[in-house]
């Protein structure tokens, strides 16, 4: 009989079984299978081809692995792992980065040795320079990326240990050994000094104090006749060079001396980076930082650690900035110097050490190498800082990531195109699955909503409402089942606001120990009225699947 | 202000009038709560009873007690006895194991063995680490080493793991081998893996050691400042057999302790054989080491004896059949049995206390909700006097303790058939970890809980709860009920439970007239049910009040009667099943499981025996032809009509939730009579799995005759008698109209005839009819 439902417990005076109620006419389940005869989208195939060689695991044989010697860091980060799709033993390199130092790192070493002939001066002195740079430029980074402070004083802080030592060299006769010591120990003095505002002023603010500092000095240095206003800097201070070695000698022991230097700033970029200091400062990132001091971080003790450590750094570069150049320019507080600084380090990308150094590299060679070029050169860089800062997030080495996320974006823009939202798993999403059952209870869940929509009636909503529990008919008893066996996630469930009086609807978590959330604020007045508030909920989730 | 929240246990749950009970609180949010002695009458506030009862008593211990936060420890593992520091190891060490790991995707660190402070960072341990690699680690306090396994483990597949340590060449090395077999693993050879991984790191320092640090097998120490020390970096997984040297085995000597040889004993620290001490009577908690100093390990919250070890073959099926295919000691990082709180108040009851269901009410702030806890306990008398004895069925109430299966489970609104309805106080069993789970619960990676104790808060335990998933009273406020309507009648009753019968046998029960059960008595150990065999037969006359009642096997220690093992499996309505060759009970040796499958259906005992469930709609009784004749019509004197029990607590009628039937190929005696059957169930009544060989449509209750419940009744030895009702939701039917109602009359019918000494009512007219009509 079409339109009707009987009650098979009418006969027992069960009570609210009614004999005959309005019901949809029988629909057979089975239409949708027999219609669904091939997927609506185009089943692109998937897969990639291994080009490339992967490393085997190591089976049975013993597998020594090197540290860096004194830590219990693995020369190589390498994960063992199983290739989802053979359960082949395989080796991942997580992180390159130490090939590509070690690699990077011997190649400026050798590169004296393959120099053109006619360039060979300008390519030795631009090195050297290089390295100095570089080495300030990872003292700053730890001050603006590690410490997340805007100082931009960071050459303020070289120039004036410059300043300091080349005056103590020329009057009081210090050595030339003795320079980066002393000018570490200005550094301290003056580090201590800046870093008092930091603790109180945050980012703009503190970065338009630090220029105001940085002009400062140019202007004393200028003025001040101690520290050779006629001549345009202090000059006359000892050296490391030897001045009876004929020049080409005397251009690669600073070249191999600035390298020195490059390498112990990324050794203290490393150590404060990468050990105790830096771990706490990443714990408390920007906008982050109250949470963190809740958990126990003491951020701003670290900061100033960090700044101060930095500071010590930066006036032991002046120190030696003084000893290689013999003294030092005005230049160096000037606002060119520390705006083509921050270009160094913008276009390397903020917090890393590959970006400090790299950024410095392309700026150097731009400004020193192609100088040939004139003006132009510093426009190329405007161009190429203007570039970096309007398209990249994270400098260029930022670029990988950002990369990803694009190509990650793209990916679900083209995937949420192809596919039917809570539909078939498209082949490329089927093969990030690692249970393989899901994909077909994607398809049967499918299936099950597709008819169960034709089964959502008037007369199904009302023989629920007057009848939440209990024997009904067949279309509801099929609607409800299906809700009732939902994965527990986010599912309806009820709370008792007051016994027998109040409930209110929560949607459970699926996680152990997550508690149910609110979903609305409705109370209703009795057990069987919230019954019924779910089910007109679950309804509604359906048709709108 | 923190939300005011009070918890409480008692440390024992059956007492005597004049004799002290230990009563554990822990307080969130409060320093005082005001305590007082109640007697507990009716727990269901559903409106159609009588709401909630209670009544105060004067009591040495009402008034405010001093309370403070209690930590409990979550996790089991094993603590190894070392007074003389045998295993603060410094120089060469070799730690091995056979172990399978559970969850080692969990992101979590977890220990398998060392002597391991994760506060300060001072020893050594081997574990798993958060990235599910073996590892090995040795700590100085400043700083840690660690030498990591190549290939991630597997779930659930048994390993040898081992790692070795030479200060000499600051050598250590950590070697995985897979030794599963066909029978004793998740995966089988045809899978293409290689398991193997041996990797080799110099560290840069001994391990030194703190001297009040534990071995812990399982664990690691931690501490914290409210909570002192404690056991964290627990695992989830089994161990057996491990071992400890005092220097570098080869890998020689590593493959032949993999390949099943015992140990070798030169350098040997400690070997703990998990496979000795096995008896024919059940496993204890001491793991013993059988190595040169006899360092025994203890377990804490119940690490899992019995299970199949590294080598089980498959051909045996017990521990006690090859003890050495046995050795798995299975752990849980979120297992709970003993909250081992302080004691906050030892409590004189006083002397002259009745017999009956008591609580300690604490209340603090709002007093309601969570601010408000009922420590519910039992008082029998010092000797019995009444004639009608209630047992409260506590192995359910144990069975049952905190489940969350409207959490958890899948499966329950389809069982159900109906969405939960859950209460602040269900939330917060569920939030925290410390309150443990049911045996209808799953442990973290999966398996089912099979032990649970009341020495920690139970918070499905108290008046007035109801059961989330079925929005009505379960167990123990269900089983009230019964008492009020002995209280609202006037009978001379004395309560007992499970646990008296368990221990005391048939001289608990052996004093009353008449015995009635509670709702679900469900959960039966041997020694139960002989005694309430033998009850019945020396002519006990006993009612079984329930539904799904005497149905699964389970095991108590006898000197820690506060837990229960269960192990499910085979068949029956389970919430899990036992995985292969873990059948057994570690407690006492025997199978688990149902009784029927043991031999012993219900029927057997008490004419009826599980047919199925449904939790939406109860249904009435009708009166069958039998219950005219009068052998048994007395017991329907006063009752008009055929219908018995249209009303009631639990959806509106008497039989409902799980329901009993007669059945003669089970034992139901041979000359017992249906005196009611119920009818018209909904097709949310399923037929109970163990009933059904082959599944087939129409298993439900408006088309398979089977789902009812029959009120049946039969003669026993010595003037005995057994009335059994076969439904749940029976006793949830006797408050309704202020307890004036046809089942309360039936009930009241056959407790009037039970206490009478002497013939039962009709017991002549037993001749053989030569009628007319």
């Amino acid at each position: 009989m079409a339109g009707a439902w009987r009650n098979p417990l009418y006969l027992w005076d069960v009570e609210g079984a009614e004999e005959e109620i309005p019901a949809t006419p029988y629909a057979s389940p089975q239409r949708v299978w027999d219609e669904a005869r091939e997927s609506k989208t185009p089943m692109l195939p998937v897969g990639r081809l291994r080009y490339y060689y992967k490393w085997p695991g190591h089976g049975g044989a013993l597998w020594s692995r090197l540290r860096y010697w004194p830590t219990r860091r693995r020369v190589l980060n390498i994960r063992g792992e199983y290739n989802p799709k053979t359960l082949r033993r395989e080796k991942t390199i997580v992180d390159k980065r130490p090939i590509w130092w070690a690699l990077g790192l011997l190649a400026f070493m050798l590169a004296p040795l393959i120099m053109p002939g006619g360039y060979q001066n300008t390519l030795l002195a631009a090195g050297a320079t290089f390295s100095i740079y570089a080495a300030i430029n990872l003292c700053w980074m730890l001050i603006i990326g590690t410490a997340g402070i805007y100082s931009l004083a960071s050459y303020a802080v070289v120039g004036a240990a410059a300043f300091g030592v080349s005056w103590m060299s020329i009057h009081l006769g210090l050595p030339w050994w003795a320079l980066p010591f002393v000018g570490a120990g200005l550094g301290l003095v003056f580090g201590v000094i800046i870093a008092i505002p930091a603790i109180r002023l945050d980012g703009f603010y503190y970065a338009l104090l630090t220029i105001g500092l940085n002009e400062l000095c140019r202007v004393y240095t200028l003025q001040s006749k101690q520290f050779g206003s006629s001549t345009g800097g202090l000059y006359g201070a000892d050296s490391y060079v030897p001045d009876s070695w004929d020049p080409f000698d005397q251009q690669l022991l600073s070249y191999y001396a600035c390298f020195g230097l490059l390498l112990l700033a990324l050794a203290l970029y490393r150590i404060i980076d990468g050990r105790r200091l830096g771990r706490i400062l990443k714990m408390a990132p920007e906008k982050r930082e109250a949470f963190a001091e809740a958990t126990g971080v003491d951020y701003r003790r670290a900061r100033v650690w960090v700044f101060v450590v930095s500071s010590v750094g930066l006036g032991f570069i002046g120190g030696f900035y003084a000893s290689h150049y013999r003294g030092v320019s005005f230049s160096i507080f000037g606002f060119d110097t520390v705006l083509l600084g921050l270009a160094m380090l913008v276009i390397g990308g903020i917090g890393r050490a590959e970006g400090a150094v790299v950024g410095t590299a392309i700026v150097i060679f731009l400004d020193k190498v192609m100088i040939s070029t004139g003006p132009l050169r510093l426009v190329l860089i405007g161009l190429i800082m203007l570039a970096v800062v309007l398209l990249l997030k994270g400098g260029l080495f930022g670029i990988k990531a950002q990369f990803r996320a694009w190509r990650d974006k793209k990916k679900s823009e083209r995937r949420s195109i192809r596919s039917e939202k809570g539909g078939e798993m498209l082949p490329e999403e089927a093969a990030e699955t690692k249970d393989k059952d899901v994909l077909y209870w994607r398809r049967y869940d499918k299936m099950q909503r597709d008819f169960l929509k034709t089964l959502v009636s008037e007369e199904v909503i009302e023989e629920h409402r007057k009848q939440p529990l209990g024997q009904h008919s067949e279309p509801l008893e099929r609607l409800l089942l299906y809700f009732r066996r939902q994965p527990l996630g986010d599912k309806y469930a009820i709370t008792v606001v007051q016994p027998f009086k109040a409930y209110r609807i929560v949607a459970m978590s699926g996680q152990r120990g997550v508690a149910p959330r609110i979903v609305e604020d409705k109370i209703y007045a009795s057990q069987n009225e919230a019954y019924h508030g779910v089910f007109l909920r679950r309804v509604q989730d359906l048709l709108e699947s | 202000m923190a939300q005011i929240k009070l918890f409480g246990y008692a440390s024992k749950i059956s007492t005597k009038p004049g004799e002290t009970i230990d009563i554990h609180v822990s307080a969130d949010g409060a320093t005082e709560a005001e305590a007082k002695l109640v007697r507990l009458i009716h727990g269901d506030e559903h409106p159609d009873g009588p709401g909630f009862m209670e009544e105060e008593v004067a009591c040495e211990a009402d008034g405010r007690w001093a309370v403070r936060k209690q930590y409990t420890q979550v996790g089991s593992y094993l603590e190894v006895a070392d007074p003389d520091a045998k295993l603060a190891l410094d120089g060469p060490i070799t730690l091995f194991a056979f172990t399978y790991v559970g969850l080692p995707e969990a992101g979590l660190r977890q220990c398998l063995l060392g002597r391991w402070n994760n506060d300060k960072n001072f020893g050594y341990c081997l574990g798993v680490n958060q990235r599910g690699h073996f590892e090995f680690w040795v700590g100085q306090g400043s700083e840690v080493d660690y030498v990591q396994a190549e290939a991630p483990i597997v779930a659930k597949i048994w390993y040898f793991v081992a790692a070795t340590y030479d200060p000499a060449t600051g050598r250590a090395t950590i070697h995985q081998e897979s030794v599963a077999n066909r029978y004793n693993s998740l995966l089988g050879r045809v899978c293409p893996i290689d398991y193997r991984s041996h990797v080799s790191e110099r560290f840069r320092f001994k391990p030194k050691h703190l001297a009040d640090t534990p071995f812990l097998l399982a664990g690691s120490r931690d501490f914290h400042e409210t909570r002192g020390h404690f056991v964290s970096e627990t695992f989830c997984g089994k161990i057996d057999r491990p071992g400890v040297y005092n220097r570098a085995l080869s890998r020689d000597e590593l493959d032949a302790i993999r390949g099943g040889a015992a140990p070798k004993p030169d350098g040997l620290t400690a070997y703990w054989d998990t496979t000795a001490g096995y008896t024919d009577r059940g496993i204890g908690d001491e793991v013993i080491d059988v190595g040169p100093h006899g360092l025994n390990a203890r377990g804490h919250n119940r690490p899992v004896r019995a299970q199949t070890g590294w080598n089980w073959s498959g051909r045996n099926d017990c521990f006690r059949l090859a003890p050495e295919e046995y050795g798995g000691v299975e752990f849980h990082y979120d297992q709970v049995v003993d909250s081992n709180w302080d004691v906050t108040r030892s409590v004189k009851l006083p002397d002259d206390l009745r017999s009956g269901c008591y609580a300690i009410r604490l209340r603090a702030g709002p007093g309601v909700g969570l601010s408000e806890e009922y420590v519910v306990f039992f008082v029998r008398p010092k000797t019995p006097k009444g004639k009608v004895a209630l047992i409260f069925p506590t192995a359910s109430y144990l069975a049952y303790a905190n489940e969350h299966l409207s959490f958890d489970a899948d499966i329950i609104q389809p069982m159900t058939g109906q969405p939960p309805i859950v209460s602040e106080i269900d939330v917060e069993m569920y939030k925290n970890w410390e309150f443990g789970m049911s045996t209808y619960d799953s442990w973290a990676d999966g398996n089912g809980v099979c032990y649970s104790s009341y020495r920690r808060p139970i918070l499905n335990m108290r008046p007035k709860h109801r059961m989330s998933s079925m929005g009505v009273t379960w167990a123990f406020p269900a089983d009230l009920s019964i008492l009020a309507w002995l209280e609202h009648k006037g009978y001379d009753y004395d309560v007992m439970t499970d646990e008296d019968v368990h221990i005391d046998g048939l001289d608990a029960m052996k004093p009353y007239a008449c015995v009635l059960t509670g709702t679900h008595p469900e959960y039966y150990s041997e020694r139960m049910l002989d005694a309430t065999e033998d009850y019945i037969e020396g002519g006990g006359r006993f009612i079984y009040m329930g539904g799904n009642g005497l149905y699964w096997n389970v095991a108590f220690r006898e000197e820690e009667p506060w837990v229960m093992e269960v192990r499910k499996l085979d068949s029956g309505m389970r919430a899990w099943a036992a995985r292969p060759g873990e059948h057994y009970l570690a407690t006492t040796g025997q199978k688990s499981g149902l009784w029927k499958n043991l031999g012993r259906p219900p029927q057997k005992t008490v004419g009826v025996g599980f047919i199925g469930e449904g939790f939406e709609t109860s249904r009435p009784y009708r009166r069958m032809p039998d219950s005219y004749h009068r052998t048994v019509s007395w017991m329907m004197e006063g009752i008009e009509g055929e219908i018995i029990g249209d009303f009631g607590l639990a959806y509106g009628g008497a039989a409902g939730l799980e329901l009993d039937r007669y059945d003669l190929r089970y034992g139901t005696p041979p000359h017992a009579r249906i005196i009611a059957s119920s009818g018209g169930h909904s097709d949310n009544y399923m037929l109970s799995i163990e009933e059904i060989l082959y599944p087939y449509p129409g298993l439900a209750g408006s088309q398979d005759y089977r789902l009812r419940s029959d009120l049946v009744y039969f003669t026993a030895p010595n003037d005995g008698a057994v009335f059994s009702t076969g439904s749940i939701a029976f006793g949830q039917a006797l408050p309704c109209a202020n307890f004036d109602n046809n089942v309360s009359k039936l009930l009241a019918n056959l407790v009037d005839a039970f206490i009478k000494p002497g013939r039962l009512p009709g017991s002549l007219w037993v001749s053989e009819e030569k009628q007319w009509k």
